[in-house]
């Protein structure tokens, strides 16, 4: 019953995170229809320029964030500018590839290049743990599911309650008409980029205190947030979450059963997840079930 | 565009793929030099070009895929490491010729291998029943990871060999093996030189095929769901059976692409099949011009020797200039590729093949500027 209660509570703290991290790649393709792959590769870097500007640098924690802020922010618009805001109209694969070519070679390619690609530790949040009844967390976890959860909420909240918000959903359903309505459709797509960007750079953050800031955090970070995606159904911020408490708790719950047996299979947990979510629902739990027309 | 002067006068010119003399003479021209490079060529290029051979059968079947059928995977380094795997382990655990016929066996399992890709990758192509791009694409990534986990996995290591792989033994016809050597052999393949003229015979033949089944009905159908799926439906055009006979098709070339690897590297392990060469297959088809044979030939050639160039001639230089970064300089090469692929989709989307048309056309009709289309 321990067992199981200790992975119930990593299962959601670790979902928490990968919701974060999912929110990502579900804002810009709400957005601008471009589904993101590079989201890993820019987390993996903002994750070393963490580490870089916090540890060799030895800046204080505030200005770290805040030139970690400025640079995903500036990173996001560059992709826009430069990449994206050309290829509108382009079909969802072209932009599938370019986004995949990104962020797996160029992104994390850049980030290696820079700073070595050797394991780091990033320390932000106080070490130690605490226990509530027979489950014990490390602050660590506890800090970053907290964090993660309220990023989520301010980022949801500015998506439904504020007009940048209710115009980017407007982009989402047509952009075609919402330009006609006077709506400046392009700077829509770069807030969308810059909020995927931020989402990302809170991701490295987290989950560069979790686990170690190396060359493989990006590619976990979208191995994780593909099967959320999916199981949300790529246009539900709700489904998001829901999406990720399940990832992570079907990751811990492999993890902490069957790795005893099949050793290796937390790490195979989010991919049978994704080919079965694909066979099997592949509009996820609550995306849309899209009508065509030639 | 054909040059002034040739006209189709009957249905066989018209379907022919070398409609002149002059083509003709160039392919058999072409064929023979690649089969004379041997005779000259230094080792380190005949192994890289025995390489770019291989690439090459696999990328043609990801045309068949993904350039003819529309449907993108990233995971075909995966199938290729399935093909080279099955010859792997059917050569080192059995023997059904006796240890004289073992090159026989060898050769039986080039079919074996191929149809052992072809029906892993019917397995994660059974997706498309519901889905179409890119939802497609991750379930190839998912097939990749799952793929090369199973190969690395402890509980299967005394198939597929764990971590350190299988050996095998070279390449021959006739004869026996001695310790590692063919003994006796008519025909060894070895020696750089003969591995190589094999690979390009291989890759003579699968181009050959796919051009086929360009050609073919179930060629027009793949090109009818790429262009538009729900068109090609109400065509009576069954999607899913297709879907699934271009994923088998394609992974058929990966597996035999992974047949001539496992020869060529006498060895097979899971970290020879990475997830960065399945991005580089996709970029070679893109730079060499989706849907069209020909381009492939270019996209491999033009990303083969951008890599050799920047690895062999720009990164050491760069690592001396800047000592601070000399450890991790090699990454300098995946930046430039994927730059390079990024530029390609985005300033020239139909690839190298299309430029060539244009140059051609162009010369043809020279002193008139007049476009033909």
């Amino acid at each position: 019953m321990d067992t199981f209660l200790r992975a119930f509570t990593e299962g959601i703290l670790l979902g928490g995170v990968y919701a974060l991290i999912a929110l990502g790649v579900v804002m810009v393709f709400k957005a601008s229809k471009v589904f993101n792959l590079a989201h890993g590769g820019v987390l993996m870097f903002l994750a070393y320029l963490t580490w870089w500007l916090l540890d060799p640098k030895g800046l204080p924690l505030w200005v770290s964030l805040l030139i970690l802020t400025l640079v995903a922010a500036i990173f996001g618009l560059t992709l826009d500018r430069l990449i994206f805001r050309p290829l509108i109209g382009q079909t969802m694969l072209v932009t599938f590839i370019i986004t995949l070519v990104l962020g797996f070679t160029v992104i994390p390619g850049v980030a290696m290049l820079f700073w070595g690609g050797r394991p780091q530790v990033m320390h932000i949040f106080p070490s130690g743990s605490m226990s509530i009844g027979p489950v014990t967390f490390s602050y660590t976890f506890l800090l970053s599911f907290i964090i993660a959860t309220a990023m989520f909420l301010i980022f949801v909240i500015l998506f439904r309650y504020t007009k940048t918000g209710l115009l980017m959903r407007c982009v989402s359903e047509d952009n075609l008409i919402s330009q006609s309505l006077g709506i400046n459709v392009k700077w829509i797509y770069a807030i969308s980029w810059v909020v995927g960007c931020l989402s990302a750079a809170t991701g490295a953050i987290l989950l560069g205190s979790m686990f170690a800031v190396n060359s493989d955090l990006g590619w976990l970070a979208i191995v994780h947030a593909l099967p959320v995606v999916l199981l949300g159904g790529l246009e539900s911020i709700p489904g998001a979450f829901i999406g990720a408490i399940f990832v992570g708790l079907s990751e811990v719950f492999a993890g902490t059963y069957v790795d005893p047996h099949i050793s290796g299979f937390r790490e195979l947990m989010p991919y049978i997840l994704m080919v079965l979510i694909l066979m099997f629902r592949p509009h996820g739990l609550f995306g849309l079930k899209r009508i065509e027309r030639i | 565009m054909l040059p002034g002067g040739v006209f189709s006068t009957k249905y066989e010119t018209d379907v022919a793929i070398l409609r002149t003399k002059t083509q003709w003479f160039l392919l058999a021209l072409g064929i023979m030099f690649l089969f004379v490079i041997p005779l000259f060529a230094p080792d380190y290029w005949l192994s890289q070009l025995t390489y770019l051979a291989i690439v090459i059968v696999a990328v043609l079947g990801l045309h068949v895929l993904t350039g003819l059928c529309g449907q993108i995977s990233i995971g075909h380094a995966a199938f290729m490491a399935v093909g080279a795997y099955a010859i792997a382990i059917l050569t080192t655990r059995y023997e059904p010729f006796g240890a004289d016929g073992d090159w026989i066996w060898a050769w039986l399992c080039l079919p074996i291998s191929a149809l052992a890709a072809g029906l892993v990758g019917l397995i994660f192509g059974l997706p498309c029943f519901k889905l179409k791009g890119f939802y497609l694409a991750i379930s190839t990534l998912a097939a990749w990871y799952i793929i090369i986990w199973c190969l690395k996995y402890d509980g299967f290591s005394s198939v597929t060999g764990g971590f350190i792989g299988l050996p095998l033994d070279p390449l021959h016809i006739g004869g026996t093996i001695e310790g590692g050597q063919a003994k006796g052999a008519l025909i060894d393949f070895s020696s750089r030189g003969s591995l190589y003229c094999l690979a390009v015979a291989v890759m003579i033949v699968a181009a050959f095929i796919a051009k086929n089944i360009q050609r073919t009905s179930a060629g027009r159908a793949f090109v009818a769901i790429r262009d538009n799926e729900l068109a090609a439906e109400v065509n009576g055009i069954n999607i899913f059976r297709y879907k699934m006979l271009a994923f088998f098709i394609g992974c058929l070339f990966a597996g035999v692409a992974g047949w001539l690897w496992a020869h060529s590297q006498l060895r097979v392990n899971p970290n020879q099949f990475s997830l960065l060469d399945s991005i580089w297959y996709v970029g070679m088809l893109i730079i060499g011009g989706w849907g069209s044979t020909s381009g492939v030939f270019f996209g491999a050639a033009f990303l083969k020797l951008l890599e050799i160039g920047m690895t062999d001639y720009i990164t050491p230089w760069l690592g001396d200039m800047l000592p601070s970064i000399k450890l991790q300089v090699h990454v300098a090469t995946d930046i430039v590729r994927g730059m390079v692929i990024v530029l390609f989709m985005m300033l020239a989307p139909r690839g190298i093949y299309y430029l060539g048309e244009r140059l051609k056309i162009y010369y043809r009709l020279h002193p008139y500027a007049y476009w033909a289309r």
